[in-house]
């Protein structure tokens, strides 16, 4: 059995061995902390690790382009906070103070997201959720999105390709360039979901019994290390 | 089928999920804007009207209870997969339960409670714009030490608490146009071409 | 045992197409049969019938009863159906549900809760009856039509049901594709499973086929066996509106004609991009005013070279001359035009008429509708494109790419899924398009539509020309190596 298991291969895209459930608590963890946890304190210690953790996550996965562009983001951040901001006053001062300040707080959380999204498959996606028993009502609709993210954008792209050789990507009125590029994207889409409905019913989906789910996830040692980084986090978070 | 059951389907679930995400992409498509922190005031009102779109289509594919619903909650766990915090997955499931609950008052048809339920659902997009307010006090009391206090009033009063709910009806606003331009949208093409 | 008593069945809010009439029909298990007709003749209603879509999950009047072994399948709910009748259907690109290969051969299996282990020693000697290890673990975005087509295969084939029903599945496949296909429904036919096949494309299912149910009108006109089947003859099976099951006695109205000039293309490289195949071309010169069959297999670079000739692949760096003029690539994006595969992509407006006026550089009526009128669209031109039937809208997309004048025209797979009458106006259209001095590339691999039609032939393999040859009579003999002899 197990090395029936062992043997059946499925798309991975993961370089080190994490539970989809792991790596969506670190995303949960960086993205509330970093942007509605508080400063100061202990919280000083807590962030930067916070801010770091994601690139090193990227590292070790060897996305390396990714990983590089991120911090390059990080340092013009902080370039500009150091540099450029101190010789600005009023309003500029304001706005581009609040935009570090906002980015500073959201780009971490993003980058765990994007580690996540690169580093997680559609069905491992899927087994984690049926594993934290999130009912099939949501289960089957964040399945199905996933599914239609690669299709919107490969139509989009046929789209395009099409106005490119039509001539019609010259500047018009921006409800045309709205009209010419959603209707079309919303007519093949709901095309395809309708073919892909009905196949999808043709073998069974909606069945009141149980799904079975063959694809493997499962904690290991590394996961838990991870938990047992992000709670000083936590604690910080609630006592700051 | 439709008249057979109330419930939500599989066939159903499917279509929540189809146009979930295209209601995302378009979504996200409008966030761009948002690059530039000025205009994240102006998201409340850009990615409503652009999401009419796929909304009204929407509206025309399911037609039970828990649809609007359920597009929240999915919308809000891809934002929490995507590292935008906890926040906009409250505001879906908050937003999503009262759209669905105006639209079906008026039977998934009534036009009325159809642009009021797109208005309503529309805020969840302020779960974005939410945590910097909600963190607002800390976020200043933090430049306190380094800047001053002085400085930090004069920011203060840059974001005033009033830009709040006036985001709020921004954004409000946004879906009732968002359902206009989506009703104009299936009249001069959906319709005609037979696929809503 | 499928008994189908009395069925009468309309879609809801249409027309009569693809409705049935008074349908009664036996289908005994372990029989392969074939449903044929031309295209609304109801094979496909039928096929929904069988896997319980109808009335399940398309509406309409539905009349009489669908029996399996005395159970009526109307009244089952879908997922009970999938257990004993699996469906593969006509586009590879919208019929997974998964992302990942292996889960998607489990998913049939997973939906009906069955065990583990079962699930996973299903999956596995599935693989290996179909020969299909190295697609495993696979992202199905990244595969071809044809890999696509043999997961979908796989797929209802791993949750093992006793029937299989097919709705035109080679339509989008090309030769060594649709190769596979047969191998598959081979391969259920020697399980004993009952496979009912409605398809266009005939020659492949030659071997296979038990029975032939000739549908016309939504009523069935004609049931053979097998054997009597393949005793028409090419001009009867015509007059049926088939296509042939021998595709070598297929009548040849093809000429070539004398070019007028040439239209030279140069530096023909692209490199390998993630999803497209490389090509690799240092000269080629195409006749004027021909219609140029584009053949190879797939990953040949058919399609690239089309992209590479419309002037959408922004890295390569070719020119195409024609007269002497050079034409680069952002020129080129008004030179040629390409009528995709899927032409729902390139129909913009709210009508046909405005869909014309747009593509303009002086929007004149009187000229949009001289081009309508010419590709018989005329009494369309209030009408939203999208309403429109398939051939129509290919039709109003050559009507744009003429009335912007250009010169090239590329049909991508235009006769994918087509019955003979319809690829038969597709050759006429070609036919009216190159008397108005145009030239066409045709991708495909639809040897009946070429050999009704094209002029010369572009044979592509590995991202090379393989050869180039003038569709005369040894031309045709070459042409007919590839498509006949290769089977």
């Amino acid at each position: 059995m197990d090395a029936a298991v062992t043997t059946l291969k499925f798309e991975s895209k993961a370089v080190i061995p994490t539970d989809p459930r792991t790596k969506l608590f670190l995303t949960v963890t960086v993205s509330t902390i970093m942007i509605t946890g508080g400063t100061g304190g202990f919280m000083n210690l807590v962030r930067p690790c916070l801010m770091a953790c994601p690139i090193v996550f990227l590292l070790l996965s060897r996305k390396w382009v990714a990983a590089a562009r991120f911090a390059v983001t990080y340092a013009i951040l902080f370039a500009l906070e150091l540099t450029v901001l101190p010789l600005l006053t009023g309003t500029w001062n304001f706005i581009l103070g609040a935009a570090v300040g906002i980015y500073t707080h959201m780009l971490p959380g993003f980058i765990m997201g994007y580690y996540l999204v690169s580093t997680t498959t559609v069905s491992e996606f899927v087994a984690a959720m049926e594993r934290m028993h999130v009912p099939e009502k949501i289960v089957i609709p964040v399945s199905v999105v996933f599914r239609f993210f690669p299709t919107v954008k490969e139509e989009y792209a046929a789209i395009r390709d099409a106005m490119k050789m039509r001539g019609i990507t010259t500047l018009r009125s921006p409800m045309k360039m709205l009209e010419y590029r959603v209707v079309p994207l919303m007519m093949s889409i709901a095309k395809i979901g309708e073919e892909l409905s009905a196949a999808a019913l043709t073998r069974g989906l909606g069945a009141p019994q149980k799904r079975t789910n063959i694809c493997k996830i499962g904690f290991g040692p590394l996961d838990i290390f991870f938990f047992l980084l992000a709670i000083p986090c936590w604690v910080g978070f609630f006592i700051c | 089928m439709e008249t057979k059951s109330k419930k939500l389907q599989a066939k159903d679930l499917i279509n929540v999920g189809i146009f979930t995400a295209i209601y995302f992409v378009i979504f996200f498509a409008g966030m761009m804007l948002g690059y530039i922190p000025i205009f994240i005031p102006l998201l409340g009102l850009v990615c409503p009207i652009l999401c009419g779109i796929p909304f009204m289509l929407y509206l025309t594919k399911v037609k039970k209870f828990g649809m609007v619903s359920l597009t929240g909650i999915v919308l809000g766990l891809l934002n929490l997969i995507m590292g935008s915090g906890v926040l906009v997955l409250i505001f879906g499931i908050i937003f999503g339960v009262l759209g669905d609950v105006i639209l079906r008052a008026g039977k998934y048809q009534s036009w009325k409670c159809t642009l009021l339920g797109n208005g309503v659902f529309s805020l969840w997009i302020m779960g974005y714009v939410s945590r910097m307010f909600l963190t607002r006090d800390t976020f200043f009391a933090s430049l306190v030490s380094s800047y001053g206090q002085e400085y930090v009033d004069t920011l203060m009063s840059y974001t005033p608490g009033w830009m709040y709910p006036v985001l709020f009806i921004v954004t409000f606003i946004g879906g009732i146009l968002g359902a206009l331009l989506g009703k104009a949208v299936l009249k001069k093409h959906f319709e005609k071409a037979g696929i809503a | 045992m499928i008994e189908l008593r009395n069925i009468n069945f309309r879609y809801a809010g249409g027309t009569d197409a693809g409705g049935l009439v008074n349908i009664d029909l036996i289908i005994p298990d372990g029989q392969v049969i074939l449903l044929c007709g031309q295209s609304g003749c109801g094979k496909t209603t039928l096929t929904r019938l069988v896997n319980g879509l109808i009335p399940n999950y398309y509406e309409g009047e539905l009349s009489g009863e669908v029996l399996l072994d005395g159970k009526n399948i109307s009244r089952l709910p879908l997922y009970e159906t999938a257990k004993y009748v699996g469906s593969v259907f006509q586009n590879p690109r919208t019929q997974f549900f998964t992302v990942d290969s292996t889960s998607e051969l489990a998913f049939g299996c997973e939906n009906q809760g069955l065990p583990e282990e079962e699930i996973i020693q299903r999956v596995k000697s599935t693989a290996e009856q179909f020969d299909m290890d190295n697609l495993l673990g696979k992202n199905i975005f990244s595969l071809s039509g044809g890999e696509k087509q043999k997961i979908a295969c796989a797929s209802v084939s791993a949750s093992n049901p006793p029937i299989i029903v097919l709705d035109e599945p080679s339509s989008n496949l090309d030769m060594s594709a649709t190769k596979d296909l047969r191998r598959m429904i081979q391969i259920w036919k020697q399980q004993g499973k009952t496979v009912i096949i409605a398809e266009h494309r005939l020659y492949y299912l030659k071997e296979l086929i038990d029975r032939v149910v000739y549908l016309k009108d939504g009523r069935i006109e004609k049931d053979y066996l097998a054997l009597d089947a393949l005793k028409l003859s090419v001009t009867q099976q015509a007059e049926m509106g088939l296509r042939p099951f021998d595709l070598g006695a297929f009548p040849v109205t093809a000429h070539p004609v004398a070019s007028s000039g040439s239209i030279e293309c140069e530096n023909f490289h692209f490199a390998y991009t993630k999803q497209r195949d490389a090509l690799d071309i240092d000269s080629l010169s195409l006749p004027q005013a021909g219609i140029i069959a584009v053949i190879g297999h797939n990953g040949a670079g058919k399609s690239t070279l089309a992209r590479c000739l419309c002037g959408l692949e922004k890295h390569c760096k070719c020119i195409v001359k024609i007269d002497e003029k050079p034409y680069n690539r952002k020129q080129r994006l008004s030179l040629c035009y390409m009528v995709m595969q899927d032409v729902n992509h390139q129909l913009f407006t709210e009508s046909t008429e405005e869909e014309m006026l747009i593509s303009m550089a002086e929007p004149a009526t009187d000229k949009a509708d001289a081009v309508l009128d010419r590709l018989d669209l005329l009494q369309f031109k209030e009408r939203h494109p999208m309403a429109l039937s398939g051939g129509q809208k290919q039709r109003v997309a050559i009507a744009t790419a003429l009335v912007s004048e250009r010169k090239i025209l590329v049909l991508d797979e235009p006769t994918s899924g087509l019955d003979l009458q319809h690829m038969k106006e597709v050759a006429d259209e070609l036919v009216t398009i190159q008397k108005m001095g145009k030239t066409s590339l045709v991708i495909t691999h639809d040897y009946e539509l070429i050999v009704s039609c094209c002029t010369h032939v572009l044979h592509l393999e590995h991202g090379m020309v393989q050869e180039q040859y003038a569709l005369d009579a040894a031309g045709l003999q070459r042409l007919q190596n590839f498509f006949i002899e290769s089977r």
